[in-house]
C-alpha cells in the first residue's frame, strides 16, 4: 500500500487535474462563443438578459456543456483508483483454502454453509449504506420468504467504487454536504425535489459509466472487488465445494441496480470462481456485459413500468434490431427468464417498495431462486 | 429552409478567419478526450502530459492530411487550383466545431457527440467547397469525403490503440485469476 505522505500527493495532483479540466473546458467554451458572436458587444446584450430567447438558447446551451462534463468529472475518481492513486485497488481476499483466516466471526455465527448468497444491489436513489424505509421494508419482506440456506447481503453501495457514502467522496464530497446541509436546513419539497433529482443525476452517470464500452470494464472490476470485500467481512465468501461458504452468487438490482448487476457479474464470477445469476426488478440496464458465462438472468418487470419500457430504448443493444447484441444472444441462447407482473410501476404508490406489490416481488424473487435451485440440482 | 441555413453558414465560413492555429487547437482537444485511456493504461502524470500533447500534435497532423487530401482531390476532379495556405486557412474555420471534441470523453453519450461533431465538421467542409469554388453539393461531398475517411479512420486507430492497451492491463489482471 502506498504511503500517506504518497497517496496526499496523487490527491492534490488529482485536485489539479479536475481544476485543469475544469479551465480547459471552460476556456474552450468561452472561446468558441466568442468566435461565433463574431463581436463582444452581441455577447454583452446576451448576458445582460434583454434578449430572452438569446439568453434561453445560451442556458440551453450551457446544459448542453454541464451534461459531459459532469460526466467526464465522474469517471475522474473512478480512474484515480485504477492507476493506484487514493490508495489504491483493494487487495482480493484471501479464499479460505490457502489461508488460515479466510472467514471472520460473523461467518461462525452463521452456522451451516449457506448455498447461495444474495448482494442487493439498490436503485439510483441510493446515496449512502443504510436503505430508505421502504427498501428496507422490502428487503425485510424478502428475507422472511428466503429459504435458510440463502443469505441476504444488503446495504451495498452500488453507485462508488469505495464503501463510502457520497459525503466522503473524494472529489465532489465537498458538494454533497453542502447539498444535504441545505436539505436539512431547509426542508421544503422544491430543495428535497432538487436534492433527490442530484442524487440520482449522479448515480444515472455511473450507470453510464458501467454500460460505456471503454470505461465500463475497469469501473465494473473495481465494483467487483468491492463486493468481493463486503463478502469476505461477512463470510459469505463463496466455496464453489460449499464447505466454507455459499455455492453461488445471486446479484439482485433494481432499476440502475440491475445495470451494475449486469456489468460486474463476469469479474465476480471469475474473482469468486462460483456461477453467479443476475436477479432484476424493474431494471434499467444496457445489457452489452459479457454474458455468457452467466448462469442465469431473470427479470422481473411491472406491466406500467415507463422506465424499465424507456431502458430499452435508452440502450438499443436490447431491441431485436441488433440481432449480434449480447443481450439479444443471451436471449438466444435461453439464459433470459421474464416475468412480468401486472399493474406495477417502476415506484411511489403502484411500484416494487409498495406496500401492495412488496410481497409480489418478494414472492417472484424467491420463486425464481428455487427453480433455479432445482434446476441446478 | 435547408438552402437558407447552408447559405448562411456559407457566408459565416467564408467570413471566419480562424487560422491554421485552430486545427492545433483541435487536435488537442481530441487527444484530451482520451485522457482515460492513458489513466487506463496507468502512466504517470507526467507521461501523460507528454502522451496528450504528441498525441495533438498526431492528431493536427491528421487533419492537416485530411486537408491535403482535399486540396488534392480539388486539383484532380475539379480542376480548382488553390493556393494551400488559403485552403488550409479556411479549413480551420470549418474545424471549429472539433473545439468540442473534449466532451467526447463523457461517458454513455459519447458516441452521439462524436458522431455530431463528425458530421458539424464534415458539414462545414462541404459548403466550404460549394461556396468558394462554386461547386454542387453532390460534386462537394464526393471531393471532401476521402479526406474526411482518412481523418476519421487516423482518430479512430490512435483512440483504439490506447483503449487496448488498457484492456490488456486489465486482462493481465485478472488472468490470474482465473480458475486453472
Amino acid at each position: 500500500m502506498p504511503s500517506r505522505s504518497a497517496i496526499r500527493n496523487q490527491l492534490s495532483w488529482l485536485r489539479r487535474l479536475y481544476g485543469l479540466l475544469a479551465w480547459l473546458l471552460l476556456v474552450v467554451g468561452l472561446a468558441v462563443v466568442v468566435i461565433a458572436s463574431r463581436n463582444g458587444v452581441q455577447l454583452l446584450r446576451l448576458f445582460s438578459g434583454r434578449d430572452l430567447s438569446a439568453l434561453l438558447k445560451l442556458l440551453g446551451v450551457l446544459a448542453l456543456l454541464l451534461i459531459p462534463i459532469s460526466g467526464i468529472y465522474s469517471v475522474a475518481s473512478q480512474y484515480a483508483f485504477w492507476t493506484g492513486w487514493l490508495g489504491g485497488l483493494p487487495q482480493l481476499p484471501q479464499r479460505p483454502a490457502e489461508g488460515s483466516e479466510g472467514r471472520d466471526q460473523t461467518t461462525t455465527d452463521l452456522g451451516e454453509s449457506p448455498h447461495s448468497a444474495i448482494v442487493y444491489l439498490d436503485g439510483i436513489h441510493q446515496s449512502e449504506r443504510d436503505h430508505p424505509p421502504r427498501v428496507s421494508a422490502f428487503l425485510q419482506e424478502l428475507e422472511t420468504r428466503l429459504p435458510p440456506d440463502i443469505r441476504l447481503l444488503k446495504g451495498l453501495e452500488a453507485y462508488t467504487v469505495t464503501p463510502s457514502r457520497l459525503l466522503d467522496d473524494v472529489g465532489s464530497g465537498w458538494f454533497w454536504r453542502r447539498v444535504f446541509a441545505l436539505q436539512e436546513h431547509h426542508p421544503n419539497a422544491l430543495v428535497s425535489f432538487a436534492c433527490a433529482f442530484l442524487v440520482q443525476a449522479n448515480n444515472v452517470i455511473k450507470v453510464g459509466i458501467s454500460s460505456d464500452r471503454r470505461y465500463g470494464p475497469i469501473l465494473n472490476y473495481e465494483l467487483a472487488l468491492k463486493v468481493c470485500r463486503r463478502l469476505s467481512e461477512t463470510g459469505l465468501w463463496p466455496d464453489p465445494t460449499g464447505q466454507s461458504g455459499p455455492r453461488e452468487l445471486v446479484l439482485l438490482g433494481y432499476s440502475g441496480g440491475g445495470e451494475m448487476a449486469m456489468g460486474m457479474a463476469d469479474y465476480l464470477r471469475r474473482l469468486c470462481r462460483c456461477p453467479v445469476r443476475i436477479m432484476t426488478f424493474c431494471g434499467v440496464f444496457s445489457g452489452n456485459q459479457l454474458l455468457e458465462q452467466v448462469a442465469g438472468i431473470t427479470q422481473v418487470v411491472g406491466s406500467k413500468d415507463p422506465v424499465a419500457a424507456f431502458g430499452r430504448i435508452a440502450y438499443p443493444g436490447r431491441l431485436a434490431l441488433l440481432p449480434l447484441s449480447n443481450w439479444n444472444r443471451a436471449l438466444r441462447r435461453g439464459q433470459i427468464e421474464r416475468v412480468s407482473i401486472s399493474g406495477m410501476n417502476h415506484n411511489g404508490a403502484r411500484g416494487p417498495f409498495s406496500e401492495r406489490y412488496r410481497p409480489v416481488v418478494a414472492a417472484a424473487v424467491v420463486n425464481a431462486l428455487t427453480a433455479a435451485a432445482a434446476q441446478h440440482a | 429552409m435547408i438552402e437558407g441555413a447552408l447559405d448562411t453558414l456559407a457566408n459565416w465560413l467564408m467570413r471566419a478567419d480562424a487560422g491554421i492555429g485552430l486545427v492545433l487547437l483541435v487536435g488537442l482537444s481530441m487527444s484530451a478526450s482520451h485522457l482515460f485511456a492513458l489513466l487506463a493504461n496507468r502512466l504517470t502524470p507526467r507521461q501523460i502530459a507528454m502522451q496528450l500533447l504528441l498525441d495533438g500534435l498526431i492528431l493536427s497532423v491528421a487533419l492537416l492530411l485530411a486537408a491535403l487530401v482535399n486540396m488534392l482531390m480539388l486539383g484532380l476532379l475539379a480542376d480548382a487550383v488553390v493556393r494551400p495556405s488559403e485552403l488550409l486557412d479556411r479549413m480551420g474555420a470549418a474545424l471549429i466545431p472539433g473545439l468540442f471534441y473534449v466532451l467526447v470523453a463523457a461517458p454513455y453519450i459519447s458516441d452521439l457527440i462524436a458522431v455530431t461533431l463528425w458530421f458539424l465538421i464534415h458539414l462545414n467542409v462541404i459548403t466550404l467547397l460549394h461556396a468558394r469554388f462554386g461547386l454542387p453539393y453532390e460534386q462537394a461531398l464526393l471531393l471532401a469525403t476521402p479526406g474526411f475517411v482518412l481523418a476519421l479512420l487516423l482518430v479512430i486507430g490512435l483512440f483504439h490503440q490506447s483503449w487496448q492497451a488498457g484492456y490488456r492491463r486489465l486482462a493481465s489482471e485478472l488472468e490470474p485469476l482465473e480458475p486453472h
